[in-house]
């Protein structure tokens, strides 16, 4: 029973996750209120006559002006030194917090409000504070942690838990338990940013009334210079905020733009009869993309404790089979090691890079969606990339005949069959570099052996590795020579796997030799074609050295392959982000041709 | 159908350098269940595998009907086989595997069609055409590879053990299929097995080969009652003739006596005239036990094999090893001493290399 309710409490914990984003965003919201609105008191409020500190009764108005601002949303109090202005019947601060909020220089969290020190006129010494209170942090919490569909989500993942966790639990319970542990983790991660979102929609807001009620307070000058004067209110509140001139009627609510690379919340803010300016700031919920990860993986805890509870009790039941499955695992750690280290961290580290602005020399590697992905699929040459490799996938099955040929001529066991055999495997087993060199030099437009041929024969010389048309053709030539061997050895495996009786049951019934290779052994050697055929196209697609060595891509794209794209993205132009979502696409489009290769063929080959 | 002629025929692998076969010469009737029995290694299946033509023969000849064959190949010799793996092609159904033979000659598909479910009704595997061997049973795929065989309706059938991979149960209900399949069909047989128990039910002659040579060519009952010499004697019978090495006594100059075989403790008569080392025949069913000094010697017993309708007794009869085969079930101790009855009239003699003397 208290593993049940373990794995039902776990499923809360996404929750709880999401009203501390909540209630965090809501914090950074007031504490960038509180330096905004400092700001706004600075420039608005002019010093005492012969001081840097400011007027006291121009503060004072400033102060109550803003706290009965229609629109102002947060409470305002305004501290001189440490007595209260707005309402002067609350108590003063005391002189230990002033004496905090000095030595810190920054905003402090006093009594559920954001507290910034408020420095004279020439930004030198603290004079006073400015709190500033937004929604009560528990308001916060509840919206994001129960706000949208993470309440209903929550109690159902709950109900399932209790059923999941019991040691008979159905297939479809276990199931629908994770799917809606894993709705949770989104519902709860959606509050989140929303909670994020929000707190940034709102800063604009409040700080557009901010720099209208400056621009009441300030004499008319040009709307630059105007700008220039009020950008510090703006830009006080950090997270990439500027004030500039510019906008219209239309960007009259908080909107979402790209500027750049970059994806920032702007707002419009009207000044005067045409004078427009454009308050913007970094959108928080950019910056979410690590509560995502912590949403989903706190996420996948319900079900790991039920999945873990389940085990145990079956293990309590049967302890034979607790000790099968630790020394199970014990024999599987090493390689399950090696797989998650070398296989499987790699792959979710190109996941992570593929949804990244990633290069080693820039220090910014923002969160950027899909957005790779978006500029690779609209990138003319990687559609290039993409036809020239499907071209050069076509010496796949050249290859594949001419190695099933070879294979059956040289089935036999005579000497001269052996050293042939050998022969032709040699080019699969030597250095590709090596063997790209070689054909590099028979490939050449002046001295290459296959030109010297041609001159013998009377034929012009070509410049097969400088001629786009014949490029890629020659880099086919070297592939096939290069696989033919390997596949050979594979088909002969597959023709030594088929008994002898098969065929001489063909040859009792009449077969000649023609129809007793494609009645007989053709189709008993289909898994080994299939097999032939899946890993020449896989290897093909990934096709680079050879292209690297031989003609790198070019000429004018001819033999650009996918493997030279993502690699010449990566370590070329040093974008490791269209690398990974390249690589990823790749990936996509192999597991699709292969999955279709087994639902066509597979279903019709005969495992003898 | 046709008569099977095989002329000296000899075949020696290049691998081992060994003749298999040794100027090998026998007649298959028109019509003939033949069996070649012998040992593993005896060279039978080679026999098969040269008349099927997939094996060339090193010298001799072949002739099927009064056609010599011996360099025709497999397809033009109408004949069909059945191998001991049956050789059912596993990527086409039982309909496309019986059909194969007839596609591969060009008959018509209309033909193929009618003359595929007879055979197929023939053997009742009407129901099973359309599976894949790999989804049938061992009997069902015996039956496919012998429907494979039938629907070409050849001059000569080739079985190579096309039943030693069945249990025994269904091994004895497809032995009387297969006979009666023969009397339908009158067609020439030539069957390979290395069961005795096969080969005596089934083949209307048995040949037995050793070590590449024919040993003896005759009915069961010639083989078992007369066996041509001594490999034959023991090889046939389960167990196999008892084989005592004696001394032939004309017993001249003796009181009360004719000619006698001592072997071990037992003293036979001897019906023809004979001087030396002689073996000396007899079948375990024609050795019963009795009291001590009452039969034709005493013996010690060694290993007793109750079978339930009998009991095989092995006794040591004076350093020499016989068994006997008594009715019901006998119960005596090892180490037992006990006398031994002897059929006398079934005795089989045979010189010392083991040809029959008589």
């Amino acid at each position: 029973m208290r593993g049940k309710s373990a794995a039902a409490l776990a499923a809360l914990l996404p929750l709880l996750a999401a009203g501390w984003a909540a209630a965090g965003a809501e914090r950074a919201l007031a504490v960038r209120m509180a330096e905004t609105t400092t700001a706004y008191l600075t420039l608005v409020t002019p010093a005492a006559p012969g001081s840097a500190d400011y007027d006291l009764i121009r503060l004072l108005v400033q102060a109550r002006a803003l706290a009965r601002l229609p629109g102002w949303e947060g409470r305002l109090e305004v501290y001189r030194g440490t007595a209260p202005l707005v309402r002067a019947t609350q108590g003063s601060l005391s002189a230990r917090t002033m004496a905090a909020l000095r030595r810190r220089g920054g905003v402090l969290w006093w009594n559920g409000a954001a507290l910034a020190p408020l420095k004279d006129k020439n930004g030198g010494e603290v004079v006073g504070a400015v709190a500033v209170t937004m929604r009560p942090t528990g308001e916060a919490w509840r919206r994001g942690a129960f706000g949208g569909l993470a309440l209903p989500a929550v109690l159902a993942a709950i109900v399932l838990a209790l059923r999941a966790a019991g040691p008979a639990a159905p297939r479809p319970t276990i199931r629908a338990h994770a799917a809606l542990a894993l709705l949770v983790g989104l519902a709860a991660y959606a509050n989140a940013r929303g909670a994020a979102r929000d707190a940034t929609d709102r800063w604009l807001d409040q700080t557009r009334l901010l720099v209208q009620e400056a621009t009441a307070r300030l004499p008319t000058t040009d709307l630059a210079h105007l700008a220039a004067t009020i950008r510090p209110v703006a830009q006080a509140g950090g997270d990439g905020a500027d004030l500039r001139t510019g906008g219209d009627s239309a960007a009259i609510r908080v909107r979402r733009v790209r500027v750049g690379d970059e994806r920032q919340a702007v707002v419009a803010i009207r000044v005067g009869w045409g004078r427009w300016l454009a308050l913007r700031t970094r959108p928080a919920e950019t910056t979410t993309g690590g509560w995502l990860w912590l949403c989903l993986a706190l996420a996948g805890l319900s079900p790991a404790v039920a999945a873990l509870l389940r085990w145990a009790l079956r293990a309590r039941a049967y302890p034979r089979r607790l000790r099968e499955t630790l020394t199970a695992w014990g024999f599987l750690a090493p390689a399950t090691g090696h797989l998650g280290l070398f296989t499987f961290a790699p792959l979710l580290f190109v996941g992570y890079l593929s949804m990244h602005r990633w290069s080693p020399s820039e220090p910014a590697q923002p969160f950027v969606g899909l957005e790779n992905f978006g500029r690779v699929l609209r990138d003319p040459l990687v559609w290039i990339s993409l036809r020239n490799t499907v071209l050069f996938t076509l010496q796949v099955p050249i290859t594949m005949a001419i190695a099933l040929g070879l294979a059956l001529l040289l089935r036999r066991h005579a000497l001269v069959v052996r050293i042939a055999r050998t022969a032709f495997f040699l080019p699969y087993v030597s250095s590709v570099v090596a063997v790209a060199l070689v054909w590099q030099w028979m490939y050449h437009a002046d001295v290459g052996l296959i030109n010297r041929a041609l001159a013998v024969l009377g034929l012009g010389p070509v410049d097969w590795l400088g001629n786009p048309r014949t490029a890629l053709l020659a880099l086919m030539v070297v592939s096939v020579w290069t696989q033919v061997g390997y596949q050979m050895v594979v088909f002969l495996a597959g023709l030594q796997g088929i008994p002898d009786a098969y065929l001489e049951a063909a040859r009792v019934d009449g077969a000649n030799a023609w129809r007793r290779f494609w009645r007989v052994t053709f189709p008993l050697l289909q898994p080994v074609t299939l097999f032939v055929l899946v890993t020449g196209i896989i290897g093909s697609f990934q096709v680079f050295t050879t292209v690297y060595v031989l003609t790198g891509g070019g000429p004018l794209h001819a033999t650009d392959v996918l493997g030279y794209r993502i690699y010449h993205s990566a370590w070329e132009l040093l974008q490791f982000g269209d690398a990974s979502a390249l690589a990823l696409l790749v990936f996509a489009i192999l597991f699709w041709v292969t999955w279709a290769q087994f639902k066509l063929l597979g279903k019709r080959v005969a495992y003898a | 159908m046709a008569s099977v002629t095989l002329r000296q025929l000899t075949k020696t692998f290049d691998s081992s350098g060994l003749p298999a076969l040794r100027d090998l010469s026998l007649v298959v009737r028109d019509g003939e269940f033949l069996v070649l029995l012998g040992p593993s290694g005896c060279g039978k299946t080679t026999v098969l595998r040269c008349i099927a033509g997939l094996e060339d023969p090193t010298s001799g000849e072949i002739l099927i009907g009064d056609r010599d064959v011996t360099q025709a190949a497999p397809a033009d010799r109408d004949v069909a086989m059945v191998f001991q793996t049956y050789a059912l092609y596993p990527h086409l159904t039982v309909r496309e595997n019986i059909a194969f033979a007839l596609e591969m000659r060009g008959v018509p598909r209309a033909e193929i069609q009618r003359r595929v479910g007879e055979a197929a009704d023939r053997l009742g595997i009407g129901g099973l055409l359309e599976r894949h061997p790999a989804e049938l049973s061992g009997g069902e795929r015996q039956r496919a590879a012998l429907g494979r065989a039938i629907v070409r309706e050849p001059r000569v059938f080739l079985f190579d053990e096309p039943l030693s991979n069945l249990d025994a149960k269904l091994r004895m209900q497809l032995r009387a299929e297969l006979l009666g399949l023969h009397r339908q069909l009158r067609a020439t047989m030539i069957y390979v097995t290395h069961d005795q128990v096969e080969a005596m039910t089934m083949g209307q002659r048995i040949a037995v080969l050793h070590e590449g040579r024919l040993r003896q060519l005759g009915t069961p009952g010639d083989v078992y009652e007369r066996p041509a010499d001594e490999f034959v004697a023991r090889f046939i019978g389960s167990p196999g003739m008892n084989i005592l090495i004696g001394v032939a006594d004309s017993g001249r100059g003796k009181r009360g006596g004719g000619a006698v075989v001592r072997c071990g403790s037992l003293t036979l008569p001897l019906a023809l005239a004979y001087e030396g080392e002689i073996h000396l025949g007899v079948r375990p069913e024609h050795v019963t036990v009795c009291g001590l000094g009452q039969g034709e010697g005493d013996a010690e017993v060694r290993v007793v094999e109750p079978l339930g309708s009998e009991t095989l007794v092995h006794v040591d009869a004076g350093g020499q090893p016989l068994v006997a085969r008594v009715p019901g079930l006998f119960e005596v101790p090892n180490g037992q001493r006990l006398g031994l009855r002897v059929d006398v009239k079934r005795l089989h003699f045979f010189d010392a290399s083991g040809t029959r003397v008589a």
